[in-house]
């Protein structure tokens, strides 16, 4: 992919470290600490910390605002621990998600979670059977009242940002 | 950059006014603001604060220069001080570190008592720290000033004392940086006294096998050195010797060392190795990393100077096992064996100190990623100097601890402790700056043993400024060895056959490595030695944030530190090659020996005067003084504070302390610091 400098937001970095998480993305030294641990990476390399932490630095804002790899840290935190510089890596993942969702994009997989939770009040939904169960241990029957979840998705703002956020993030075939 | 030149005329000193007016009989004082070019001026409205100041009480003329300290500027002030009779001098400018002292010479010469001066520092306490607010820069720079005037004002001629000068020199630590400068001024005519911990000199560089970028035999040009510090009769040696107190200052420092018992008498023992053959007690040998053992009774390495064994009392058996044994003392033909060797105080006196205590290699164990300590074949660089070297455990011949064979696959982790965050303690942040050109060196090494051995250095960035360095990286790229630019997480061991995987992202090519070696080397950095802090305590030298010791200014003063006659040599400063620390160990010698070539030295007179009318001998301040500075004493009105003026360093706490009010800081009496203290809240 060849980058020109009008391609570059030179911004971008700064913003990521005002977001809360990213404040020191710009110490990354690019060792690859965090890669050669990472094991997402492992398993598709589409993901890989040094890159995405490399394009913000270069400002290829859209690319990584939109891309679907920043949503594929799984937060173990290894690459936390161990990057020399300290730059907390799963939590610049998470600062470049939350302006992902300000901009619009959020991850198909995350809507669903967060959709799931909005009608359920829970990741999955409680089955007979679960009931049951829970009555042969003395335990209450979970009430299907979702109510107060609505309020909180509602003075949260996740309910606004779940109907605003429309744009869905671009598959990449490696980063 | 808003910069006040539109107001300011290029070329003379601009000044708010002569005011004759408000200076009746009181003092007369001149007050300089300095523009210091833009670096005080871009952020100080430079105008606005001599304007601030030019009416205050005792103020005759106050000025603003582009360079106060520039000839032109200070001949304003000498002409200021002829012309308007000037009696005292503000300068507000930079810290008075840089240039009290070219402004106290500069009122000598114009026949004012040089200690009539005060500086206000408006660079680095408001211009440098300030500079995204010009109002509030502005503002602090014009209290300051203030209050410097309202000290000034009630600043009292001084004069300086004069000390002695003892012509001699003691050098602590006996490293290469430690031996080249007790050398350099052995041969300056100077009489030097090397204090080395250790049972022998030498310090790491004696564990080195080859020298980068030369690869010439380490020892084979250090030993020549060694032997050198004993036979110069200027130097006298004192190994296996700590330093304990030290009093006094620049041209009569008062040293108190302990002498450790090495058990044995250095001067009768020639070191024919007959009391270790038969020693039945054997310990690590920390010269070879552990990798081997030695005896109880033991010479750290062949070429050791002194010349001299020495017993571990850890595991000679005649201190393990109350008085038994004796088995050395028996067999030594000579009659070297001394149990009956205590500590020892010995006392110096020594007109310039030099330190030179080295570094310490990182504790590899604490990066729990890499197995170090855990997996027997991740050793660090140190080891395996020791491991190639001939006098080594192996006596030469590189192999893999966990089973001596011969590793053909090796790999090096650059940066393990350097550059480093989670490294507390303010350390380990920096960069080591020689662990590139050692892994260059030890990785050409394994070529040179071994070419078809296959060689990985997994770095950050390879660094390699330095003369002939550059080339000796790529003589290493030509020799085949493969540098990747990517730092491994972890290492994973084989518990089968101990051999090593090493997955590491080469981010030249963007592939994952996975790859599996006989042998890791872990490139260490360089720590400050143990035993720093205390030492520095002792010497009341300052340390950076990196834990090693502060040089007196980072360009010109590199060998220097903030007190006077007290020098730095070699890592004890900061982490450097072998080159580097001969030249700094060269210029601290020369720092040193001009001190000791003057007769007699002048000193600020900061020590504090007790009345004795009304010192009612609490000891209140000798509980407090950190340098056993004061004592009371009895005398025939009582019990009276005296003050040890070899020891105080003008401190204050004693002043600052005495309830009776009967020590009074000579440079800096109450009524001066309550004058400056109410002129900075006044201004608010
Ligand atoms: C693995 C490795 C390989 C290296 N290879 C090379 C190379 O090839 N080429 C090169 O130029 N450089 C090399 N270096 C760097 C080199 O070792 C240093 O530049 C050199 O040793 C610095 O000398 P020094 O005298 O300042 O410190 P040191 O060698 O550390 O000596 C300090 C001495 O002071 C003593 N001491 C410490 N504290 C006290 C105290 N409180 N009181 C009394 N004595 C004290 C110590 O016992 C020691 O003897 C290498 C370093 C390492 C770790």
């Amino acid at each position: 992919m060849d980058i020109v400098i009008t391609d570059l937001d030179p911004r971008f970095k700064h913003e990521v470290a005002k977001e809360e998480g990213g404040e020191r993305v710009k110490y990354c030294f690019q060792c690859g600490t965090c890669t050669s641990g990472c094991p997402v990476s492992e398993i598709d390399s589409k993901y890989n910390p040094r890159c995405i932490i490399r394009m913000v630095i270069l400002g290829m804002r859209e690319q990584v605002l939109r891309s679907d790899f920043i949503w594929l840290c799984s937060t173990c935190y290894t690459c936390y621990e161990r990057c020399p510089q300290d730059v907390r890596i799963t939590e610049v993942m998470n600062a470049l998600k939350n302006m992902a969702v300000r901009e619009g994009y959020i991850h198909p997989a995350f809507r669903a979670q967060a959709e799931l939770i909005g009608s359920h009040g829970r990741l999955y939904e409680i089955d007979e059977f679960t009931e049951e169960k829970r009555e042969e241990l003395g335990l209450a029957r979970l009430s299907g009242d979702i109510a107060e979840v609505a309020e909180i998705f509602k003075i949260t703002g996740l309910a606004e940002l779940l109907s605003e956020a429309s744009q869905e993030p671009v598959r990449t075939a490696s980063a | 950059m808003g910069v006040a030149h539109g107001e300011v005329k290029a070329e003379a000193p601009h000044m708010g006014g002569i005011n004759e007016a408000g200076c009746g009989r009181g003092p007369r004082i001149g007050v300089y603001v300095c523009h210091c070019g833009l670096n005080i001026a871009a952020t100080v409205d430079v105008a606005r604060v001599r304007d601030a100041v030019a009416g205050l009480p005792g103020v005759v003329v106050a000025r603003d220069n582009k360079y106060t300290c520039s000839e032109v500027g200070q001949k304003t002030i000498a002409d200021d001080i002829k012309n308007l009779n000037l009696d005292r001098v503000v300068i507000a400018s930079c810290s008075p570190r840089l240039h009290e002292r070219t402004f106290r010479e500069l009122m000598a010469r114009s026949g004012l008592n040089p200690f009539l001066l005060e500086m206000a520092n408006i660079r680095e306490q408001c211009s440098w720290v300030h500079g995204h607010d010009r109002e509030a820069a502005t503002r602090k720079a014009v209290a300051l000033t203030r209050a410097a005037i309202a000290r000034a004002a009630l600043l009292e001629p001084l004069e300086r004392n004069v000390g002695s000068v003892t012509k001699s020199a003691m050098v602590i630590g006996g490293g290469v940086a430690g031996i080249s400068a007790a050398l350099y001024l052995a041969n300056m005519g100077v009489k030097t006294y090397l204090v080395e911990r250790e049972p022998s000199i030498g310090g790491h560089m004696a564990m080195l096998d080859k020298t980068f970028p030369t690869l010439d035999c380490s020892l084979c040009i250090l030993s020549p050195k060694m032997v050198e510090v004993r036979e110069n009769s200027n130097i006298e040696l004192l190994s296996y010797t700590e330093v304990r107190k030290v009093e006094g200052q620049v041209g009569s420092f008062k040293v108190e060392l302990l002498r450790k018992p090495r058990y044995i008498d250095e001067a009768k023992c020639v070191a024919c190795g007959l009391c270790a053959e038969k020693c039945p007690s054997k310990a690590p040998d920390e010269f070879n990393r552990g990798y081997s053992e030695r005896k109880a009774i033991y010479i750290p390495f062949p070429q050791a100077i002194p010349a001299s064994y020495v017993i571990d009392p850890n595991y000679c058996r005649y201190f393990t096992r109350g008085g038994k044994c004796r088995v050395c003392e028996k067999i030594c033909e000579r009659g070297a064996v001394d149990f009956s060797q205590r500590e020892e105080i010995v006392t110096l006196d020594v007109g310039a100190i030099v330190i030179a205590t080295g570094f310490e290699p990182y504790d590899a164990s604490r990066k729990t990623q890499y197995g170090y300590g855990r997996f027997p074949n991740v050793i660090t660089s140190l080891d395996f100097e020791r491991i190639i070297c001939a006098d080594g455990p192996t006596h030469g011949k590189l192999k893999r601890p966990s089973d001596w064979e011969i590793p053909r696959r090796i790999a090096f982790i650059q940066c393990v402790g350097s550059r480093d965050e989670h490294e507390t303690d303010g350390a380990g942040k920096y960069c080591s700056r020689v662990c590139c050109m050692i892994t260059a060196k030890q990785a050409f090494m394994v070529k040179e043993k071994y070419p078809d051995a296959e060689v990985y250095v997994y770095h950050t960035d390879m660094r390699t400024a330095g003369k002939g360095f550059e080339e000796f990286y790529q003589r290493g790229r030509s020799e085949g060895i493969v540098f990747v630019r990517g730092k491994p997480g972890e290492i994973v061991e084989n518990p089968e056959d101990h051999s090593l995987r090493v997955v590491a992202e080469d981010a030249d090519s963007g592939c994952i490595l996975d790859l599996t070696f006989d042998m890791v080397v872990l490139a260490i950095g360089l720590r400050p030695p143990g035993g720093l802090v205390e030492l520095a305590q002792k010497l009341n030298v300052s340390r950076s944030a990196d834990g090693f010791l502060l040089e007196g200014h980072p360009k010109l003063r590199p060998a220097e530190t903030s007190i006077e006659g007290i020098y730095l040599a070699g890592c004890a400063q900061f982490p450097k090659d072998i080159p580097d620390s001969v030249a700094q160990a060269g210029c601290a010698a020369a720092a040193a020996a001009g001190v000791l070539a003057s007769d007699r030295i002048e000193m600020d007179p900061l020590n504090p005067v007790v009345d004795e009318e009304l010192c009612i001998g609490c000891r209140l301040c000798e509980k407090l003084c950190p340098y056993g500075g004061i004592k009371v004493e009895k005398t025939d009105k009582g019990f009276k504070a005296r003050v040890i003026e070899l020891a105080c360093k003008g401190c204050g706490v004693c002043g600052a302390a005495c309830s009776a009010r009967a020590i009074k800081m000579r440079h800096y009496s109450d009524e001066q610091i309550y004058a400056q203290t109410a002129a900075l809240l006044e201004v608010g």
